[in-house]
């Protein structure tokens, strides 16, 4: 049974055929359905993204058979989704757990973003300032499906992570991956971690300019 | 069940719309109904959750036409209902709101502002905080105020739900499956939510009420470990060992963008005539943000309809 109803599929293809000016590329890793429970189900969304779009190219490893790409990617969980332009040139985009929920909308938002060329609306302001950062970041948002707040956390992340290289923003899926949220001690979602470090985070779907505030406190 | 959810999803906004409205609630996508039959465009500034906080509720029973409905399911009908009218849902926070003789503006968080004739202010009203000692230093490591978003987080622990009304009765049902156990901490000798409400959650056997009883004080090392509660009669000390804490003791209103623009009340409602304006011509209060009595999903629809069919009349 398809997981997209006809009306959603519909409503998508106008949309990308809209948006999209350029292709898109979702690299997806994954596993067998004993080491990952979910991965059969993100195959099949992404396989039904790609049909609803010839500017989607959805490409399939499996984690133990591509080495060179996992490490190319730095793959370390999966499922995993990495989006990039058509060179596959890594932007630092990531979803770690099935995009499934509320977490699905961000996913086509991302989609759209990058079929815009990958140049997100945000202010010139936090723009300058992105670009200024001079050492790694890494932002990681914990989410879960059901929760309404969480795109806006990680796609403001996906978004700082497309204006400056050094930064990487990745959704992770905390139901999915529940040792690592609790390794975070995360109880409250969104939930987002500056540079995989416990002590530097914040919870909550803060606006722009106040999100960058602090994600630039925690590499302070 | 897996769902693949379509909300959230927006393109940017063109710089004019005739209505602006701030809050995508059934107030707000009302109004935009009402924009779009009226034959005028809108734009509907939502930051997070399309459909407004009813998509958070478990179940709704009392919107007509359904018996019985998950909020979630009711909230994304109206924004279906209201982008079926042509308006324009936008994803994005406003910052600022400000006017002059011919436009109100909007200013958005990445920097953009938009401009419309009348603005239709519909933001809600949100959790109110117990203001005790640990609510803000557990804040996402126990204490929570989303049963909907953080609920599984507390699969198999103990919990405590702070309030007796339809809120925090409803969302107990809903945790009640997941959670060990749930005690329920109400001031009052009696819970007063609805008696379908109360009727629901006693039906879960891990569920028990703490009656005339205040939280004094949540306690833990890195996380919450136990709930301090008084009882307000003879003054005895309980302390309930919990690692989560819902908190759901009424709704303040979120009326900080128009506050210093608009006559508002001692608690911060905004102040409205029958039509839904406000002092200042042009700018509409509807929804659980304005002064009224009932704040229900059917008296914000209502705020809706009747500020919008004004505007109408009053400004095109």
């Amino acid at each position: 049974m398809a997981l997209l109803s006809a009306k959603d599929r519909e409503y998508l293809t106008d949309l990308f055929s809209k948006e999209m000016e350029n292709k898109v590329k979702l690299i997806y890793f994954g596993d067998s359905k004993e080491n990952c429970e979910y991965c059969e189900l993100e195959v099949q969304i992404l396989d039904e993204l790609q049909e609803l779009s010839d500017k989607i190219i959805v490409e399939r490893y499996n984690v133990n058979d591509h080495k060179d790409l996992v490490e190319k990617y730095e793959v370390e969980m999966v499922p995993a989704l990495i989006l990039t332009l058509e060179d596959g040139e890594d932007r630092g985009v990531r979803f770690y757990g099935l995009p499934s929920g509320h977490e699905f909308g961000t996913l086509v938002q991302d989609i759209t973003t990058f079929g815009k060329g990958a140049k997100p609306d945000l202010s010139p302001n936090t723009i300058e300032k992105l670009k200024e950062i001079d050492t790694p970041v890494r932002i990681s948002v914990f989410v879960t499906p059901t929760c309404p707040y969480c795109p806006r956390a990680v796609l403001t992340a996906h978004n700082f992570a497309l204006i400056n290289p050094l930064i990487k923003a990745e959704m992770i899926e905390a139901n999915e991956f529940f040792e690592l949220s609790n390794e975070f001690g995360v109880s409250s979602v969104p939930h987002i971690v500056i540079n995989r470090n416990p002590n530097t985070f914040f919870i909550g779907a803060y606006p722009e300019a106040q999100y960058l505030e602090e994600v630039l406190k925690a590499i302070k | 069940m897996v769902h693949f959810d379509l909300g959230n999803i927006s393109s940017g906004p063109k710089d004019y719309y005739d209505i602006l409205i701030v809050g995508g609630g059934p107030a707000g996508l009302t109004a935009a109904i009402y924009a779009g039959r009226a034959g005028l465009t809108a734009a509907v500034f939502e930051k997070a959750l399309e459909g407004g906080a009813v998509t958070q509720t478990h179940i709704v029973e009392n919107w007509p036409g359904f018996t019985r409905i998950e909020g979630s399911e009711l909230g994304e009908k109206f924004a279906e209902h209201a982008r079926s009218f042509g308006a324009e849902l936008v994803t994005a926070e406003v910052t600022k709101i400000t006017y002059d003789n011919e436009y109100k503006y909007v200013h958005l968080d990445n920097g953009k502002v938009v401009k419309g004739k009348a603005l239709v202010y519909a933001t809600g009203a949100v959790p109110r905080q117990l203001n005790v000692p640990g609510e803000k230093e557990f804040r996402g490591k126990g204490v929570t105020y989303c049963a909907a978003c953080d609920g599984y987080l507390f699969s198999g622990k103990d919990v405590v739900v702070v309030g007796g009304g339809d809120s925090a009765c409803d969302e107990a049902h809903f945790l009640a499956k997941m959670v060990k156990s749930i005690t329920i901490v109400q001031n009052l000798p009696y819970l007063t939510a609805a008696k379908v409400l109360q009727d629901r959650l006693f039906s879960n056997k891990n569920v028990k009420v703490v009656y005339n009883s205040l939280v004094k004080e949540i306690r833990g090392k890195d996380k919450v470990e136990e709930v301090v509660v008084v009882n307000n009669e003879t003054g005895e000390e309980t302390v309930i060992k919990a690692e989560g804490v819902f908190i759901y003791v009424g709704l303040v209103p979120k009326s900080d963008l128009l506050k210093d623009i608009v006559e508002v009340d001692k608690f911060g409602y905004i102040k409205t005539n029958e039509n839904m304006e406000t002092n200042i011509p042009g700018i509409y209060a509807i929804g659980d943000v304005r002064v009224k009595n009932l704040r229900q999903i059917v008296t914000a629809a209502a705020d809706g309809a009747i500020a919008v069919e004004h505007a109408a009349k009053k400004y095109f």
